[in-house]
């Protein structure tokens, strides 16, 4: 448990309850947050002068080739190296079960000397396919967003900045379809980077990688317009090479993880929570409020902008649009009360939309970086569930009863109850959804789905007491030892707030949609896209500095940091900029 | 071939609920698997040679406490791996000794002993010392005792020979384990009669090992690492039509 150290605080700051936060829907409802996994990295590397440049460019007129980039830190030298290759369109995929892909590239610890470039160049293409060397942190491929990419490289030939359509849409030239760390096919551990100070946040090694994509895309189209026309291709505008993004196309896979890292979850819920808590409890004033209207404004620009194909999101962002506006009106003439803040929040839980609420939480927690940012080293948790085998099992029962009142509360017997069953096909072990009673593999079920596990073993517990009500946990174990991982998850998830999510994963209405964006609102991904209820494109970096601005050692951190809800570079302050560029 | 440590656990898991492991069970087995062969202590080794034996044991069958009281207790391991029998009885016997100081525990009849550090690691990381020992019936018998200190995860491991030693009958295939709050149970060999110590590992050279494994990943036979593959597949459910929505959004 962190102490919060927040001398301005009015009071103890109060996080709110678990049944609220955790509800699947609210969680479904996240966006980046300035602890969110990208924000952070940026802000690392800004602070520690991190520098990042190229060391081989070899590229053919065509794009493809070897690129490595070195990434020097204060404690150690990292190189991305990326490997680009002709693919047929017809194998262009987002789909999980591809194996071929545009770029391919990895993140290696230390210097890349012959031999293990080598072993790269063999392997990092195959993915999945390959045996990785222990040495990449990350590995990952990326396919082209081909109709963007030609624009702009056509554009930029013809000595033309490409128009912004080529970016509203997704803000990238280049979409991610995995990427992976901890141990994957033969790269490091998690283990190893735990004790990196470069890479103990988690996720970081995973979002520098793709970060030093992002550059890749830029420094390629801008190559490939000089091979076709040296004599009038000109560079991306910065305002552009600033809005572009990575993309990320992300399936099932990611669900999993939600469910079996609990504690890793709580820890992150918790920070999220502690941070808006602390931000709540501060006394607001002028600068506060201007502030806030400033940012408001920003993310309701930002959703003006931003299009995606999914009705249902599209819809959502629009009502995100209508309900800043009224939010807007209403700070600007409130007089500023000392608690400003809670009530906004009340309001908002009261009367605005999930999307809204959560909006609205993220830009609170934007205010007062001076007392939020120490939980961005909160965000890590050495995860170990243990049995209390002495715990009477009388207690276990109890804690049952008190901690997963909401698993108790749902009959599984009904057909939309247990609509669902998770299983992981044989197509490179990835998780699906299968219906039950109709397709096949239920009998392979994975235990996902944990609130029908808890009931039962409430239901198991109940029985066993009957016979001997003064028996001990690992009694019961002893007779039904089916159940030690889920009584271990009780016991240790009951000492914690947020770890658990709380919604039946069987039911025919569950949205594992909202279980992706939970995880890469914490990435930090921006621009949610639903592709269907299992599927879901994002951006990151969109907005972030570049890497010729981090190299150039900023003076001021707080605007280095101070790039979230990314506006086309027409909009406000930067429409000068771009429009004395055409 | 060399694997990561979070490949060979993963995989290991699948390939034991692929035999009819629980899923708790199975995670308990991988992570006593992988704890060892990270340690260079050749837990892929111990599997394999029983790994028949495992395959064909019963998944119903299981440990029956023969007698308890507070501080004792005797399990029968019904001739199954100790990857299959013995969680639940350390974990009996750590209960003990958290309320009375110290417990004893003996397991009888099991198999794969070896594989049981594993378990014991995670016990001392919970904060109990402990040592184990059990007998191999060979000749020259040999004797093996491994002791944990409380919240150290890194044992101290005696192996040796003896000859002069009372006949016995009883066969003696189970395994003896002490647990403590608050003593110091670590071997030191100390014995009026001779032995040869065949094997003695140092916590030093044990962190080494592990730091090598974590940094140049785990020599595996590739012929047992296929093994685990084909055993994990009975985990997976072969590709439909239908299966294929999950896979990604349509081209």
């Amino acid at each position: 448990m962190i102490d919060l150290a927040s001398p301005a605080a009015l009071a103890t700051p109060v996080t709110r309850a678990p049944g609220l936060v955790m509800d699947l829907e609210r969680l479904g409802s996240f966006n980046a947050t300035r602890l969110s996994f990208a924000r952070t990295l940026i802000r690392v590397m800004g602070r520690q002068r991190w520098q990042i440049s190229c060391d081989l460019f070899d590229l053919n007129t065509h794009g493809h080739g070897e690129v490595i980039y070195r990434v020097q830190t204060p404690n150690g030298r990292y190189h991305v190296v990326i490997f680009s290759q002709p693919l047929d369109d017809a194998l262009r995929s987002d789909r999980v079960i591809a194996d071929a892909w545009d770029i391919t590239f990895g993140l290696v610890e230390g210097d890349v000397e012959e031999a293990l470039m080598q072993s790269l160049a063999e392997n990092i293409p195959l993915q999945e396919a390959g045996r990785q060397h222990p040495r990449l942190l990350v590995i990952s491929r990326a396919n082209k967003s081909v109709r963007n990419f030609e624009t702009v490289v056509t554009d930029l030939a013809t000595g033309v900045q490409p128009s912004l359509e080529s970016f509203t849409e997704g803000g990238y030239l280049y979409r991610t379809t995995a990427v992976y760390g901890n141990g994957k096919f033969g790269i490091a551990d998690y283990g190893r980077l735990r004790t990196n100070p470069d890479f103990r946040h988690p996720f970081s090694a995973q979002m520098t990688a793709v970060y030093v994509l992002r550059q890749f895309s830029i420094d390629q189209v801008e190559f490939l317009a000089r091979s076709r026309a040296p004599e009038t291709a000109i560079a991306l505008a910065q305002p552009l090479k600033r809005y572009l993004g990575i993309g990320n196309s992300t399936g099932l896979g990611m669900a999993p993880f939600l469910i079996n890292h609990p504690q890793l979850i709580d820890q992150w819920v918790h920070a999220r929570e502690q941070a808006l808590a602390i931000a709540k409890s501060q006394p607001p004033d002028e600068l506060a409020r201007d502030r806030l209207l400033i940012l408001g404004r920003r993310a309701q620009q930002f959703f003006k902008e931003t299009t995606v194909e999914d009705a249902d999101q599209q819809g959502r962002n629009q009502m995100v649009v209508a309900e800043l506006e009224g939010i807007i009106d209403w700070l600007e003439q409130i007089p500023l009360d000392l608690d400003l803040w809670q009530q906004l929040t009340d309001w908002a839980e009261a009367a605005l939309s999930l999307e809204s609420q959560e909006l609205i939480n993220g830009l609170l927690i934007e205010l007062y970086p001076q007392y939020v940012d120490f939980l961005e080293d909160a965000m890590a948790v050495e995860e170990r569930m243990e049995l209390t085998p002495d715990m009477p099992l009388v207690q276990l029962k109890q804690l049952i009863e008190t901690h997963f009142d909401w698993a108790l509360a749902e009959d599984f017997d009904t057909p939309e109850a247990s609509h669902w069953f998770w299983y992981r096909s044989i197509e490179k072990e990835e998780p699906r959804l299968g219906v039950r009673g109709i397709d096949p593999g239920a009998e392979k079920e994975l235990s996902l789905a944990v609130a029908p596990r808890v009931k039962r073993t409430y239901g198991k517990i109940s029985e066993y007491l009957e016979q001997n009500p003064r028996s001990l946990t690992v009694e019961f174990l002893m007779a039904e030892p089916s159940f030690v991982d889920i009584v271990r998850r009780i016991q240790t998830m009951a000492a914690t707030a947020y770890g658990e999510i709380r919604a039946n994963l069987w039911h025919r209405d569950m949205r594992p949609i909202h279980l992706l964006r939970t995880k890469l609102s914490f990435l930090g991904a921006n621009r949610f896209d639903p592709r269907g209820d299992r599927w879901v494109r994002v951006t990151f970096f969109q907005g972030a500095p570049l890497i010729e601005e981090l190299n150039n050692e900023p003076a001021d951190l707080t605007a280095f940091d101070d790039w979230s809800f990314p506006l086309a570079p027409t909009s406000l302050k930067q429409q000068e900029t771009y429009e004395s560029l055409l | 071939m060399k694997v990561s440590f979070n490949e060979l656990q993963a995989v290991s898991r699948k390939a034991f609920m692929g035999i009819g492991f629980s899923e708790g069970h199975a995670e308990d087995a991988a992570d006593m698997v992988t704890w060892m062969e990270s340690y260079d202590l050749h837990g892929l080794d111990a599997l394999n040679k029983g790994l028949e034996h495992l395959i064909a044991d019963n998944p119903a069958t299981l440990p029956t406490i023969v007698y308890q009281d507070g501080d004792v207790a005797v399990v029968n391991g019904q001739d199954l791996s100790v990857l299959r029998s013995c969680n639940l009885a350390l974990e009996l016997a750590f209960a003990k000794g958290r309320a009375r100081g110290l417990s004893v525990i003996k397991i009888q009849r099991c198999r794969q002993r070896q594989l049981i550090m594993g378990y014991l690691a995670r016990l001392a990381g919970r904060g109990m010392n402990l040592t184990a020992f059990w007998r191999n019936a060979q000749q020259p018998l040999t004797e093996q005792v491994v002791g944990f200190r409380a919240n150290s995860t890194v044992p101290s491991i005696r192996v040796y020979s003896v000859e002069e030693v009372p006949e016995e009958n009883e066969p003696n295939n189970g395994i003896t384990i002490i647990m403590a709050n608050h003593v110091d149970l670590l071997p030191t060999m100390r014995s009026d009669y001779r032995y040869d110590l065949l094997a003695k590992h140092e916590e030093a050279d044990l962190l080494a090992a592990r730091e090598r494994a974590m940094t140049n990943g785990i020599e595996v036979d590739d012929v047992v690492w296929e093994q685990l593959h084909k055993l994990a597949q009975a985990t997976l459910v072969e590709s439909f039509d239908v299966s294929h929505l999950g896979a990604g959004p349509a081209d």
